[in-house]
């Protein structure tokens, strides 16, 4: 928050919190501000609170489905299938359903939420950070060091994503690539993922940086007597901030998702592991019969990629009190 | 202003060089297979394969044969054959091009006509139900693998396979040349399947990027002023908060341009997607060469533009 | 690698099995018997389908989701390929009826050669073989087949920018008999001694050794189809060659629409990846074959669409007209017509093999109680039921599969009984018992090598890879599984031996003609093992069985060849060199005003040249 905004803010909201408690007014710090705003928006709330579920469902997965009595994740179980080969519906012995080997969907579902989680969030943050990086020091230094890193941004930019992940895939599918420093499975679709996302990021917070860079503060704080590092890190990042996690949190259900068209591509994560993203994979050529097998996980990562978007648009509406007025 | 645009000009074409020799030496490290031995077939005798691959030159040290190729392009225009085909690569590329166009600049044009509206809306009446219910139903469909939703509007609207027969489905592609009606009739739905899928991005993007613009001291100047609010939300808002909303578009532009090779599997309309990908499995490098280098110079192309725009809207940006 | 199949017409008994069990609900039968059955419905064998009298004119249209790779006779090597290739643009001297997988008939020949006819002599050492007089090339070659054609389409596979795929393995160095002058590693095209033409309508082979048998037999494959030498030797320089990929002449019913004054066919009539497009031969006559085989050609004009995802296809062919599908049903559009559409589905039995190959030369397998062992447990039931269930397949038991000579002998479907064959639904004690002789008392693998199990990520690949993951953890062995694209499976690592994979689960075979020696002789022959491209998936090289194939070659006397080629196959179950998975069946779909003709010899796929429209 700049200056400027901080001494408005506490004014507005000085005016919204004064209790009618004689003798005693009290200013509140810009984060219990910004708590109480976020507190107040009941769907962010439980946005927030279904991430926190879900986060909890991923580490306790192995107890909730023995607790459930399911079977394991991983358990192939021809009998659940008909004559035909097709799986089964959801059932009381699996709530969810089958699929294709007869595994307990709902168990797969609730394992499948570590995958997703771990892939979106720290792809997402790798992405974010290099990203900022590399943004910062570009939209903020110009000249060479803007020019050398928004070529090679360009450069990322302009190479395909099948290219890249089919190729890798097909390269080092088995045994690994360059000595196994790049081995098939999670690291690598994490690598992929924050190899094509930075560079959104750096995009879009060099822009954020060069129109900043202008404003009327970064100028009086120069004229302050600022050094570079103290504007970077004083004034332009946490004007950041709120464009940030606005991306954030929508990179980390697009990663999520691209690492289900990944699995399409077959450079997803090693079978038999669960992820939602190959389990909607393989669930696509009996798209028009086991409708459970598509539907589960796939309202499992819609509700996840809308929890974290409404869980964003909360933490910026927080941020970003001013705004439009209806 | 024309120093900025030619020098962006001749970025744009160190670039493509800097990507197609990305790409040369990607596959020399991360070979998907021996071309040479897929076009010498089963059971080939070790000489038939020697043979073959010094026919392609793929005995040759790499930097040769990278040089080999790029002359082959500045000189005679001739970006080679398959090693698998011997089809030419300009040739196949242009008998593909018109269908990925028409794919893509229909689709751009769809989920922009849906996403910046309901981003302004959004914005505008922020938390409100219209909020609520239009960013849901975008992230509903944001959420759905391309290809799944492929198949569930096939199987929902195809004029032959679906429960409500309206459109033309899979393979029902014709060139706009061909027959313009039926042209445009049979990309409604992959159009449709497309925008859906980015349109929610968009909407987001610009969501967010408006409330914040929305908050600045020349918004409540022009609305001190008197204009009317829809003029203050369009014409000084969303001019300032399109500014991401263009940076991306021009990226996905340019990789659409490459090929969207899940839509047009499932709508089986002939573009580069679908050239690419079997490329790249049969380590048909010149034709992979060939289509990467097209989605470069569209990508190029698009940064170019969307450069020019960022310095049209923001004249701060323009003169530094 | 697959090649063409042809399926059998075996006893109704084999393919009307049991009466089926009950529907949904209902699973596989007890351990120790055979899995449960589907009774096909009216029309869905293709055993009885009526080849004459059907109503001409119409064009066809076919779906195919892969695109083709070699339209020239002298290359075509993949299933789909041979779908327009023989007999229907191409005339090979022999090939077989739609409704047949054993019986040989002339297509450009006249007669079949036998002793009796004295097409076959010298004790089998040269097979003399007379064609057809008046046979035309399509424009813009025009004129009359000579027998000189046919030798030029034979030699020209030795042409490195041809590189026809058989032409080592059954007339060149790898083969057990070579053509005389072939028999050298060098031979690179050009003339064959062992191929004289005495006459324009007479060829003469000369083998240096009795393989009168296998000779015949590969004649039937597409390259024995004339290529004019005038017309192709300048395009055969160029490499790959363009005969084929830009220009072609057809002597078949059909031929690609081209333009008849220069034969290029590639951008007319062949748009790389979206559209084949197949015309009448304008020089086709009728009266050039003999009454064993002759094809009605009673469509105009077939349109054949590239691309696209095989499921909807499959459902815009049976709830469309004029159209088939040329993929193989895919696992869903089966159920859907068997329940909804039965008298659009055709199911052909017996069309191919798919097993697991284990690496015999390398890694935990070398050990032939391991593979006893993992063979026993292997859940062979559970791979036919993720696969589609009993309509598309049957356990697999021993290598040569139904509908060929040798089948019966070497076993039939039971297979030979030795106890780690004997239970399909896969027999841990059984399987415990090997484990105890290869070393590892506990049951349980306690070594420290892993094994590699490289799988496809197509269809039901991954599906069934789990299967045999799950297998071979059940005996302790540390597994690392991957998925690539087929064509990179077999390119890159399952068909190179270097790359040391353990276990290939999904791998099969086809048969390339009709002799069993088509069967076992590439995947098993230890000298067959070459360093790229390798279709001896699990570098099997016993000498026991390299000379009893070497033997068994050389055999003349049809029941005397089956027995021991039978013998075969048991001397390779006795060394458990693969674990086998399933004998394949292949549904193919059609629209229900098509009278679609299925060629049995061919896994099923559609005859063009048979088959017509209902209401053209």
């Amino acid at each position: 928050m700049s200056v400027g905004a901080d001494l408005v803010l506490e004014s507005e909201a000085t005016v919204e919190s004064v209790e009618l408690v004689p003798d005693e007014v009290t200013a509140r710090s810009p984060f219990q501000l910004f708590w109480r705003r976020f507190r107040s928006d009941r769907v962010a709330m439980a946005s927030a609170i279904f991430i926190i579920v879900l986060i909890v469902v991923a580490i306790a997965a192995p107890l909730i489905v023995s607790v459930l009595g399911l079977p394991g994740p991983n358990v192939n179980n021809t009998n659940a299938l008909d004559i035909f080969g097709s799986p089964s519906g959801p059932s009381v012995s699996h709530p969810f359903g089958v699929d294709e080997l007869g595994r307990d969907v709902l168990s797969r579902t609730i394992y499948g939420a570590r995958v997703s989680l771990v892939v979106g969030i720290f792809g997402t943050l790798i992405a974010a950070v290099v990203g900022t990086i590399v943004g910062l020091l570009s939209g903020f230094y110009r000249g060479w060091t803007d020019t050398l890193m928004m070529r090679t941004v360009d450069v990322f930019l302009s190479f395909p994503v099948l290219v890249l992940g089919l190729g890798i895939g097909a390269a080092c599918g088995v045994r690994g690539c360059l000595s196994g420093l790049i081995q098939p499975g999670i690291a690598t679709v994490i690598f992929i993922i924050a190899l094509l996302s930075f560079t959104y990021i750096a995009r879009i917070v060099r822009g954020q940086v060069l129109s900043l860079r202008e404003k009327e503060f970064v100028e009086a704080a120069r004229s302050l007597g600022a050094s570079n590092t103290r504007i970077l890190f004083r004034e332009i990042l946490p004007n950041l901030i709120a464009p940030l996690i606005v991306y954030s949190s929508l990179l980390i259900p697009t990663n999520i998702l691209l690492e289900a068209a990944l699995s399409f591509l077959g450079v997803g994560i090693r079978p038999p592991t669960a992820s939602w993203g190959q389990m909607i994979a393989d669930a696509t050529p009996t798209f028009n019969t086991a409708w459970w097998y598509m539907v589960f996980p796939g309202a499992a990562l819609l509700l996840t990629v809308l929890a974290f978007n409404l869980m964003g648009d909360g933490l910026l509406d927080a941020l970003n009190p001013r705004g439009t007025r209806s | 202003m024309t120093a900025y645009i030619i020098r962006r000009v001749l970025w744009g074409i160190l670039l493509l060089f800097l990507v197609s020799l990305l790409t040369f030496l990607f596959f020399y490290i991360f070979p998907a297979a021996n071309p040479a031995q897929l076009r010498a077939g089963r059971n080939a005798s070790p000489a038939i394969i020697a043979y073959i691959t010094k026919e392609l030159g793929l005995n040759k040290p790499v930097y040769t044969q990278f040089f080999d190729y790029m002359k082959g392009i500045v000189l005679h225009f001739n970006f080679g054959y398959s090693y698998y085909s011997g089809a030419s690569v300009i040739g196949l590329i242009g008998n593909r091009l018109p269908a990925t166009l028409s794919l893509t600049v229909g689709a751009v044009l769809l989920w922009l006509l849906m996403g910046i509206p309901v981003g302004v809306i959004s914005a505008v009446r922020r938390r409100s139900a219209v909020d609520r219910t239009a960013m849901g139903t975008a992230l509903l469909f944001v959420s759905m693998p391309v290809y799944w939703l492929g198949l569930i509007v096939l199987f929902l609207f195809a004029s032959d396979i679906g429960k409500f027969p309206i459109l033309p489905g899979a393979s029902s592609y014709v060139g706009l040349t061909v027959s313009p009606t039926k042209w445009f009739t049979s990309l409604l739905l992959p159009w449709f399947v497309l925008a859906a899928t980015e349109a929610a991005i968009y909407s987001r993007l610009l969501r967010g990027s408006l409330i914040e613009v929305m908050g600045e001291d020349y918004i409540r100047t022009a609305r001190a002023k008197g204009l009317p609010e829809r003029r203050v939300v369009w014409h000084h808002g969303v001019r300032s908060a399109i500014t991401p909303v263009i940076t991306v578009l021009g990226l996905d532009i340019g990789a659409l341009l490459g090929g969207a090779v899940l839509v047009e599997t499932v709508f089986d309309i002939p573009g580069i997607g679908r050239l690419n990908y079997d490329a790249i499995l049969h380590s048909d490098i010149p034709i992979v060469q060939g289509t990467v280098l097209l989605a470069a110079m569209f990508i190029v192309v698009a940064n170019i533009v969307v450069d020019i725009a960022y310095a049209y809207l923001d004249p701060r940006v323009r003169y530094s | 690698m697959r090649t063409f199949a042809r399926s059998a017409v075996i006893a109704v008994a084999a393919v009307v099995l049991a009466v089926a069990a009950a529907a949904c609900g209902s699973s596989s039968s007890s351990s120790g018997s055979a899995t449960a059955t589907i009774p096909l419905k009216a029309g869905e064998n293709p055993s009885s389908e009526v080849l004459y009298g059907k109503k001409s004119g119409g064009t066809l249209t076919a779906y195919s989701s892969i695109d083709f790779e070699h339209l020239d006779p002298g290359q075509t090597y993949f299933a789909l390929d041979y779908i327009v290739v023989p007999n229907i643009t191409q005339r090979p001297l022999f090939t077989y009826p739609p409704n047949s997988t054993t019986q040989l008939v002339p297509d450009l020949a006249t007669e079949i050669p036998t002793i009796a006819n004295g097409g076959i002599t010298d004790g089998g050492k040269t097979v003399t073989v007379h064609i057809q007089p008046n046979v035309r090339f399509s424009p813009p070659v025009n004129r009359a087949v000579t027998s000189a054609d046919v030798a030029y389409g034979i030699e020209r596979g030795a042409n490195p920018n041809v590189a026809n795929p058989y032409f080592a393995g059954y007339f060149g160095s790898a083969s057990p008999s070579p053509l005389e002058g072939a028999e050298s590693a060098k031979y690179a095209g050009g003339p064959i001694p062992g191929i004289q033409t005495p006459n324009s309508t007479t060829i003469v082979f000369h083998m240096t050794k009795p393989g009168s048998t296998t000779l015949i037999n590969a004649l039937s494959l597409a390259t024995s189809s004339p290529v004019p030498e005038s017309f192709a030797g300048p395009l055969d320089k160029h490499s790959p060659t363009t005969y084929g990929s830009q220009y072609l002449v057809a002597t078949g019913p059909y031929m690609i629409q081209a333009n008849n004054t220069t034969g290029q066919f590639a951008g007319i009539g062949y748009q790389t990846g979206k559209s084949l497009t197949l015309v009448r031969n304008p020089n086709w006559s009728a009266s050039t074959y003999t009454s064993a085989y002759r094809p009605p050609a009673y469509l105009n004009q077939i349109n054949v669409k590239i691309g696209g995802d095989a499921t909807v296809a499959g459902l815009q062919v049976l709830k469309g007209s004029d159209s088939v599908q040329l993929d193989g049903a895919t696992h869903t559009n089966v159920k859907l017509a068997y329940q909804s559409y039965p008298a659009q589905m055709t199911i052909t039995p017996g069309v191919g093999t798919w097993y697991a190959a284990l690496d015999n030369a390398h890694g935990v397998f070398t050990n032939v109680n391991l593979r006893k062992a993992f063979w026993a447990q292997l859940d062979r039931a559970a791979i036919v039921k993720v696969t589609g269930g009993p309509l598309v397949g049957e356990p697999m038991t021993h290598f040569i599969y139904p509908g060929n000579a040798g089948f019966l002998q070497a076993g039939g479907y039971p297979g030979p009984q030795v106890d780690y064959n004997k239970d399909v639904n896969g027999n841990h004690t059984v399987a415990c018992k090997y484990m105890k002789l290869a070393g590892y008392p506990s049951c349980t693998y306690t070594g420290s090598q892993t094994v590699q199990v490289v799988g496809g990520t197509n269809g039901d690949f991954p599906a069934w890879t789990q299967v045999v993951n799950s297998g071979l953890q059940a005996l302790g062995f540390h597994t690392h599984v991957s998925l690539v694209d087929q064509s990179v499976l077999y390119a890159k690592y399952c068909g190179v031996p270097k790359q040391e994979i353990d276990v290939c689960p999904n791998v099969g075979w086809i048969r390339d003609f009709a002799d069993p020696l088509s069967i076992l002789y590439v995947p098993f022959y230890g000298p067959a093992i070459v360093p790229t491209n390798n279709s001896n998936w699990g570098q099997v090289n016993i000498p026991q069985v390299n000379s009893a194939m070497e033997q068994a070659a050389l055999v003349v006397d049809p029941a005397a060849r089956a027995q021991a080629w039978a013998n075969v196959d048991k001397l390779l179950v006795d060394y458990a060199v693969a674990a086998p998975e399933y004998f394949s069946n292949q549904p193919e779909l059609m629209s229900s005003d098509v009278a679609g003709v299925n060629d049995q010899w061919n896994q099923g796929s559609w005859d063009f040249a048979f088959t017509s429209l209902k209401n053209p």
